[in-house]
């Protein structure tokens, strides 16, 4: 099995971003598995960007820590990355000093020279550069130049290709690769971010109403769905804060609008107290969490997943709450589907946990399609017109702890929804037996909601030296590990909470446990252990911004724990 | 409805005198006179004995944290556009904690009537300095004296760009009465600072205080001009009472295409076709 990669890099501003995820395109159009992971730092210009590229004739789910193919638009690369005896660098190596004893394969490509020969602006440096690497690949021209068409504006359309051409004229035919061919497998897997499943989930769940601050990796949510408001009909916020932006969300649910909120760790810092009101008042809320590295402002471009002990014991006081981790495209979309039913149906918080890495890489495993999916709005008050002014017990339990809900308008609904403990009209209430009625009604969904949750599922042969255990954007790296490797195989928690633990400690049974996260402190096996009482001991920990590259499980599980 | 029939049935639990009964009579005595059904509209409460006006109402309600009552009043209008939507917080909860939301809700200019009980002191917490407390004054948290300026809050959504600022008064109620109703009848975001007595814990703002400086505001006024209403706001020794400006301006949820033809409501939770949307990951 035959796995190539494929980076690009330059300093910020070079158009890497556009490049990168194009190149990724051309390559799932020419018919092959594709994934593109991009490493950025948190400044406009200058600082290193790259694009790392992995494909195959079979799927590919994750980034591998080789390059096969380097494209180096400036000498800032070769400060950065390793530059290995069979890589091949594609670079101006004739302006580039101190690359003269690198032992690569040197692809000479005179960018300066061509530019000024042309009379080509900086910018179109990326396109030669794609240019040279289709030429390089044997990707059909007309698949790159369609995607030029499709991604830049007319003005500069014939510049770019043009300047794709002269890339191409300069590659010789000893420059070629040798690739899988590429097959029709593919065709209709959606190449795309974790971020516009995201967004794409909801958007099908019927989401009305959008509203956050800018905070990455959560902001490609927003600027997806912001770009789509008026097609689909939704109101999309960008908000004075992310305290505006969740209780916006809460006011436009409690009017009866399906609402979502997005943010990174910081931005949820902001809205704990609005994830309480939520509870509180029983609105339906969905919020998507894009973890990053750092408490703070940490590391705002780069990955980690340290925030699920923070989702789990978010605000004060105790109350119901899901936690969906979903793993890959699909998860992300039919988990953020989901995400509306559960809201709805249960009345509480919905969380939907992902990372930098899985937000903002590009994933090619999936379809989407309508097959069984439903909406639920749970239970509505339809209304009374005998009595339009009468009071309504929107709190008082329906079935399995869950009251029914009345939309504002609604004749005879009329309830208060109050931050405040309060009776079942939502009148403020303190004294102790409706306290003791409210908490144990609210705390008996928990009991229902885990029958809905999925359990950990087994990936990997059935037995094996090591189980890994993780969550989320983890699975990504260890489906690609398990093309290489067979000792081992691996858990996954696409759902953390309310789940049925007596269940999952079966699982755990006479298996070699790993737990595997991107984190300090391995925060699954702390749960784990508060649940079950079962303690991993073998941790294996990343928490230095990068996601697991699958070079460092196989070596892992190689070395045997 | 009659003004009556708006009481919730819950008896107010705030203290005999205080300014907020007033407040309560003239809301009632507004949706009333402007026959407006409790069911369509949404009473949105801040935190403290201001936010408890809430419980007293024959409408919706939505009682939120302390200083979130504009973010709530914008999901609920842009969510359901048709609903009269009112808004009640304290000087605290909306020019402390809520000052930021304050802001942004006049820039957007969001069709809600935003009533702030202007006590010049923290009631519920009991007593402490609030942003309209004035400097000098000894205080539960200043007992050396408040050192900070205090804020003009007029002047601070004059600046912002408010098309909608009044003052009221909890010892006018038939003139509160009336402000409120052009409060709701405007299509914008309409703002009025209403001067509420706390009688256990700010003394120094009491009726006497103000009816000794208090004057309403009469059509001679000119309230389209913003120099005048600037010069209004900064007086000294007078208060005045009424409409300062008003000015038309357009409203947020129209300026929302996606609203134009219904209210959100109807379109939501609904399966959606994204079929071509997929196709361009393709
Ligand atoms: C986040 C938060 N901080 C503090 C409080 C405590 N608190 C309740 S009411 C209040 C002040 C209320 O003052 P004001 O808004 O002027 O209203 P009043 O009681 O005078 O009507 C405070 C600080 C709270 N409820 N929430
Ligand atoms: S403390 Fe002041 S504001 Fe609060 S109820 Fe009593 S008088 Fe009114």
């Amino acid at each position: 099995m035959s796995v190539i990669t494929w980076k690009i890099g330059g300093p910020a501003g070079f158009g890497i971003m556009s490049a990168g995820p194009m190149f990724a395109m051309a390559l799932k159009r020419s018919g092959y598995s594709v994934h593109g992971y991009p490493e950025y730092p948190s400044i406009i210009r200058g600082g290193y960007n790259n694009y790392h590229v992995t494909f195959s004739d079979k799927p590919v789910f994750s980034v591998y820590n080789r390059c096969d193919i380097l494209v180096a638009l400036d000498k800032v690369v070769f400060d950065s990355e390793t530059i290995t005896k069979n890589m091949i660098v594609i670079a101006d190596f004739d302006n580039i000093k101190g690359t003269e004893d690198l032992e690569c394969k040197k692809v000479n490509i005179p960018f300066k020279k061509i530019l000024k020969d042309n009379e080509l602006p900086d910018i179109v440096k990326n396109s030669i550069a794609l240019g040279v690497s289709a030429k390089i690949l044997g990707i059909d021209e007309e698949i790159l130049f369609k995607l030029f068409e499709e991604n830049y504006p007319a003005k500069v359309l014939d510049m770019n290709i043009s300047a794709a051409k002269i890339g191409m004229e300069f590659c010789l035919d000893e420059m070629k690769f040798k690739a899988p061919k590429g097959n029709s497998n593919f065709k209709d897997n959606l190449l795309m971010t974790g971020n516009e499943a995201i967004a794409l989930g909801a958007v099908k769940a019927g989401l009305g109403f959008y509203s956050t601050y800018p905070m990455t990796p959560a902001s490609s949510i927003l600027h997806y769905l912001a770009k789509l408001e008026e097609k689909y009909g939704i109101i999309v916020k960008h908000t004075e804060d992310e305290i505006s932006g969740i209780i916006m969300a809460i006011g436009a649910s409690y009017a009866g609008v399906r609402a979502m909120t997005g943010t990174s760790g910081g931005g949820l810092s902001l809205m704990t107290e609005g994830v309480g009101l939520a509870a509180i008042t029983e609105t339906p809320l969905v919020i998507a969490l894009s973890q990053r590295p750092g408490p703070a402002t940490g590391m705002p471009t780069w990955t980690e997943q340290a925030d699920l002990k923070f989702v789990l014991n978010i605000s004060q006081d105790e109350f119901v709450k899901i936690v969906l981790t979903p793993g890959d495209l699909n998860e992300l979309f039919y988990m953020t589907f989901e995400a509306f039913n559960l809201a709805d149906r249960y009345q509480v918080p919905v969380f939907v946990l992902t990372d930098k890495f899985l937000s903002e890489s590009h994933f090619c495993e999936a379809i989407f399609n309508d097959n069984g999916l439903k909406i639920d709005r749970g239970f509505i008050f339809e209304g009374n017109s005998e009595a339009p002014m009468e009071f309504f017990p929107r709190y008082k339990e329906v079935e399995n702890g869950i009251p029914m809900k009345s939309n504002p308008g609604t004749p005879g609904g009329l309830y208060k929804a109050p931050g405040n403990e309060h009776d079942d009209f939502g009148f403020v209430a303190t004294d102790s037996k409706t306290r003791i009625k409210n908490q144990e009604r609210r705390f008996k969904k928990e009991e229902f909601i885990k029958k809905e949750l999925p359990l950990p599922k087994l990936y990997g042969p059935k037995d094996a030296e090591i189980t890994f255990v993780c969550w989320g954007s983890t699975k990504q790296p260890l489906m690609e590990a398990l093309k290489h490797n067979d000792k081992f195989n691996f858990l996954h928690f696409s759902a953390i909470n309310p789940i049925d633990w007596k269940q999952v400690k079966n699982m755990f049974k006479d298996k070699n446990l790993v737990a595997i996260e991107t984190n300090f402190t391995g925060q699954l096996a702390s749960v784990i252990a508060e649940k079950t009482g079962i303690v991993i001991k073998d941790k294996y920990l990343k928490y230095d911004g990068r996601p697991f590259f699958v070079e460092e499980i196989i070596e892992y599980v190689k070395r045997g724990n | 409805m009659k003004a009556m029939e708006f009481n919730s049935g819950k008896i107010p639990v705030w203290c005999p005198g205080c300014g907020n009964f007033a407040i309560w009579n003239a809301i009632k005595g507004a949706l009333a006179d402007l026959e407006i059904s409790g069911k369509d509209v949404v009473n949105i409460s801040g935190i403290g004995c201001s936010g408890k006006m809430l419980n007293h109402l024959r409408t919706y309600g939505f009682h939120t944290l302390h200083g979130r009552t504009l973010p709530v009043a914008t999901g609920v209008k842009l969510s359901n556009h048709k609903l009269t939507v009112v808004v009640n917080g304290g000087d605290g909860d909306g020019y402390g904690m809520g000052v930021g939301h304050f802001i942004h809700a006049i820039r957007r200019n969001l069709d809600v009537t935003y009533l702030v009980h202007d006590n010049h002191i923290y009631g519920l917490t009991t007593g402490q300095a609030s942003p309209t407390t004035d400097k000098g004054l000894k205080s539960k948290s200043t007992p050396h004296g408040v050192i900070d300026e205090p804020l003009n809050p007029l002047a601070v959504a004059l600046n912002a760009g408010a098309t909608f600022v009044a003052r009221g008064y909890s010892g006018e109620v038939e003139h509160l009465k009336e402000l409120i109703k052009a409060g709701i009848n405007y299509k914008g975001f309409a703002y009025i600072d209403i001067l509420q007595p706390c009688v256990t814990f700010g003394k120094t703002y009491s009726y006497e205080y103000y009816d000794e400086r208090i004057y309403k505001l009469d059509e001679s006024y000119d309230f389209t001009n913003f120099d005048n209403a600037m010069k209004k706001i900064w007086e000294k020794e007078k208060i005045a009472l009424g409409i300062i400006y008003k000015k038309e301006r357009d409203e947020y949820a129209s300026l929302h295409p996606q609203l134009k033809d219904d209210i959100l409501l109807n379109s939501t939770g609904k399966l959606r076709d994204i079929s071509d949307e997929l196709a361009r990951f393709k």
